[in-house]
């Protein structure tokens, strides 16, 4: 019994779920309480130790039936009937024909140790499955699944040709009754294995929809130029972000509580005293981390810049308490500021409408220099010396003057300065490129044209 | 009262007016057996916050709730000190602190003589215990509902594994604090994040479903004392359809109960087609979700053969 729970641990693990020891003990422990002749009862006290979430009942179920219902009875005929031994038999015949077989999984799962062929299904499925369940169902990324698929399906079929034939050629060993029950054992044990193959677990349902490995999933899209997404992979996007930013927020949160739990703010203490005649009734502790400063963006609205602007100003809207505040401002060659419908809106809807309300021309010709003087003239008190201005734009602008006297005051008047860059470095100084010439009074010169280098940006703009 | 055995589980929770499954009265039973926290995940609406109330009723156990919010922290979830009290007490015994500090020649020898006496206002009475430190410190065992734990903070998280890892606390002004009985926990979650590891790692694990059709019908006559079966098999059916459409927010068994108390008022003794589209709001609270179901409506009832 023991030896047995202990083998479906160790399948378990093979087909990618993390059970620990202690698990597997407190799972023996539970047994003995148990009525394990009633299947519910096993089934479940197996599923509640092994079993952490949701996701994984499905593969759960799949693996406890493979174990249980179909490698059992294998192992059974296996030890009692004289098929068993006969199997044995043929297995280390054909075994023993072909050194580094790459079939050794299957010739053992066929004999009842499942643990290489999970493993191999399994390093299928971690690669390719998830552009499969989650976002893109692009071909680039499905091929290389299904082709590793089909070599695994091609060595079952070599196995099973290779059984055939020896089964053929030695007919005159077994007698006629012996070598039809050994053809349907084997026939009916590949099939298994085809069908395990093929088989997505049965998916649970769920109230939320989760990409579950969006980290991997990441690095594909995170390499992506955003102008060349389709409008459905942009929303697909979102949720990804949305993932993203949860997590980074935890991370915000956990860094600040554990250098500083329980600190007293003795500022707010204070100032509390004076409500209470100067007895300092109320004690008020930190809790929250210091918000990082204001934040300003100009977005370049013309062209390709606005998908890499929009998921900037995604991200540091759903960021938002991080920062003391966030104004936005789009603009062509006029400019308006957009914070309002940031604050009143879903960040998505906010995206969407941006663009529709604000009032700027957008037939115009792309001109950095009258952006700037608009700026200049109704938004500079925008700026202080805790404000961080982001510039999102290709510096594209026709020719016309670039006003860099006019951002070289409002570099005096903020903190920092970025310039985001959705182009490429070699594209940077040729043609209308004003970054030449405004590079100069930036702090910083990030190129901005995928999720990746967008994420990385946002990461050191927050922690 | 202990359990005994699964089965005897299923009934006394069923005495406690919650109907389960054969997994989850296996789990309860584990979990109280071997004094394992419960980690509850599943849908909104299943049942779990339920869950934890029928076992304490079923145990004759105090239930003990603690809710998690985000920002919630260890102050308001074990214990605080009443600082109001103290100030009022130090006002109070101000006479006394002229005796203590008598003879006192210096401020310095003053002090240290106050300091003496400090352990007074740290003591046990000031405490104001918090839902953590109530269950740990009652001499008869409870039930602690760690009510969805997902929405609080991960730092949060970390801390209540350390509770819930032995049992003890740590209060630095008085000293440690064992559990004399351990009690039963359920935690749950609706999945908004997931819970770490080594929370997982201590917990066993149960994943509430929407219930299957004979156990919803059976909760249904249970809560719903003078619904007629056929209504409720009618009820039940048409629930489960509905939650079959990609809907935003599925129907849970809290929405089939708040349906059939309407029906009930309404008087109705059977379905129909009409009825449903006139009481769909008590269903789905988003509205697409109903025009969603309206648009499938016809479907719908003809295949469980409403009028
Ligand atoms: N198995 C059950 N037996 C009896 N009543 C139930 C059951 N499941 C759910 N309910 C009822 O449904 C309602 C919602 O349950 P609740 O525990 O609040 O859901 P959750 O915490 O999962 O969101 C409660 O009023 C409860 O009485
Ligand atoms: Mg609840």
């Amino acid at each position: 019994m023991i030896d047995m729970i202990q083998q479906f641990a160790s399948c378990c693990r093979a087909a990618g779920l993390r059970i620990s020891t202690s698990e597997v003990l407190d799972c023996f422990r539970h047994l003995q309480l148990i009525d394990i002749s009633d299947e519910m009862q096993f089934k479940t006290t197996l599923r509640t130790n092994f079993i952490k979430n949701y996701r994984e009942q499905g593969k759960f179920d799949q693996l406890y039936h493979l174990f249980f219902h179909e490698l059992r009875t294998d192992i059974e005929i296996a030890r009692s009937t004289p098929l068993g031994s006969l199997v044995k038999d043929v297995l280390e015949n054909l075994d023993q024909n072909s050194v580094d077989n790459p079939s050794k999984s299957i010739l053992d799962f066929l004999s009842g140790d499942p643990i290489g062929f999970l493993e191999e299904v399994r390093s299928i499925q971690s690669e390719g499955n998830e552009p499969m369940q989650g976002p893109i169902k692009g071909p680039r990324s499905n091929l290389g699944s299904l082709a590793r698929r089909l070599k695994i399906m091609l060595q079952i079929y070599a196995v099973q040709e290779s059984i055939m034939n020896f089964l053929a050629e030695n007919k005159s060993k077994f007698s006629w009754e012996t070598n039809k029950n050994l053809k349907t054992y084997f026939s009916q044990r590949l099939d298994r294995a085809r069908r395990y193959l093929h088989e997505d677990p049965p998916a649970y349902p769920d109230n939320s929809s989760h990409v579950t490995s969006y980290e991997k999933y990441l690095t594909q899209i995170g390499e992506r130029n955003f102008a060349s997404l389709t409008p459905k992979e942009v929303d697909e996007m979102r949720i990804v972000i949305a993932h993203w930013v949860r997590k980074l927020k935890d991370t915000i949160g956990l860094r600040y509580s554990r250098n500083n739990r329980g600190i007293i703010d003795v500022k707010q203490t204070l100032r509390d005293t004076m409500k209470y005649y100067g007895v300092p009734l109320k004690i008020s502790y930190r809790k929250r981390p210091k918000r990082k400063g204001k934040i300003v963006t100009l977005c370049d609205v013309s062209g390709s810049v606005w998908s890499a602007a929009r998921f900037m100003l995604n991200m540091l809207y759903s960021l938002q308490e991080c920062f003391a505040k966030v104004r936005s401002f789009v603009f062509v060659a006029d400019m308006d500021e957009v914070t309002r419908i940031f604050e009143n809106n879903d960040i998505n809807e906010a995206i969407d409408k941006a663009l529709k309300e604000a009032k700027i021309s957008y037939n115009a010709d792309t001109d950095y220099g009258s952006a700037f003087r608009n700026f200049k003239r109704s938004y500079m008190d925008a700026l202080n010396k805790k404000t961080t201005l982001i510039i999102i734009g290709d510096g594209r602008s026709n020719y016309t003057n670039p006003e860099e006297d006019i951002f070289d005051e409002m570099r005096e008047k903020c903190r920092r300065v970025v310039w985001l860059n959705p182009e490429p470095k070699v594209f940077w100084y040729t043609g209308d490129s004003e970054m030449r010439t405004y590079e100069v009074y930036c702090h910083q010169l990030r190129v901005c044209g995928n999720l990746n280098q967008l994420m990385d940006f946002i990461n050191d703009l927050v922690l | 009262m202990n359990y005994k055995s699964v089965s005897e589980v299923k009934e006394r929770l069923a005495k406690a007016d919650y109907i389960c499954s054969k997994e989850t009265s296996t789990v309860v039973f584990l979990a109280e057996a071997t004094q394992k926290p419960i980690l509850v995940e599943g849908p909104a609406g299943v049942g779990k916050t339920e869950l934890a109330k029928a076992v304490s009723r079923s145990l004759g156990r105090e239930l003990i709730r603690l809710q998690c919010y985000e920002g919630l922290d260890e102050a308001k979830a074990l214990y605080e000190w009443e600082y109001a009290k103290q100030l009022l007490y130090t006002q109070m015994v101000k006479e006394k602190i002229h005796d203590v500090i008598a003879g006192a020649s210096t401020i310095s020898e003053a002090i240290d003589k106050i300091a003496g006496e400090e352990d007074a206002f740290f003591s046990e009475r000031f405490i104001q215990p918090r839902p953590l430190l109530q269950a740990i410190c009652t001499k008869e065992p409870v039930v602690l509902l760690i009510d969805e734990v997902d929405k609080s903070d991960p730092e949060f998280e970390a801390f209540l594994l350390e509770v819930l890892s032995d049992f003890q606390v740590s209060i630095p002004e008085i000293g440690t604090r064992q559990a004399i009985q351990i009690p039963f926990v359920v935690l749950t979650s609706n999945n908004y994040r997931d819970m770490s590891d080594a929370l997982k790692r201590r917990c066993i694990h149960l994943y509430i479903d929407y219930p299957d059709r004979n156990l919803e019908i059976t909760i249904v006559l249970l809560k719903i004392p003078n619904i007629k079966e056929r209504l409720a098999e009618q009820l039940v059916d048409t629930i489960r359809k509905i939650r079959e459409l990609d809907l935003k927010k599925k129907p849970s068994i809290s929405e089939t109960l708040d349906w059939a108390k309407s029906l009930i008022a309404l008087q109705a003794d059977e379905l129909s087609t009409e009825l449903i589209i006139d009481t769909l709001n008590v269903i789905c609270k988003y509205k697409s979700d109903i025009e969603r179901v309206k648009a499938q409506i016809k479907t719908i009832s003809s295949q469980i053969g409403l009028k």
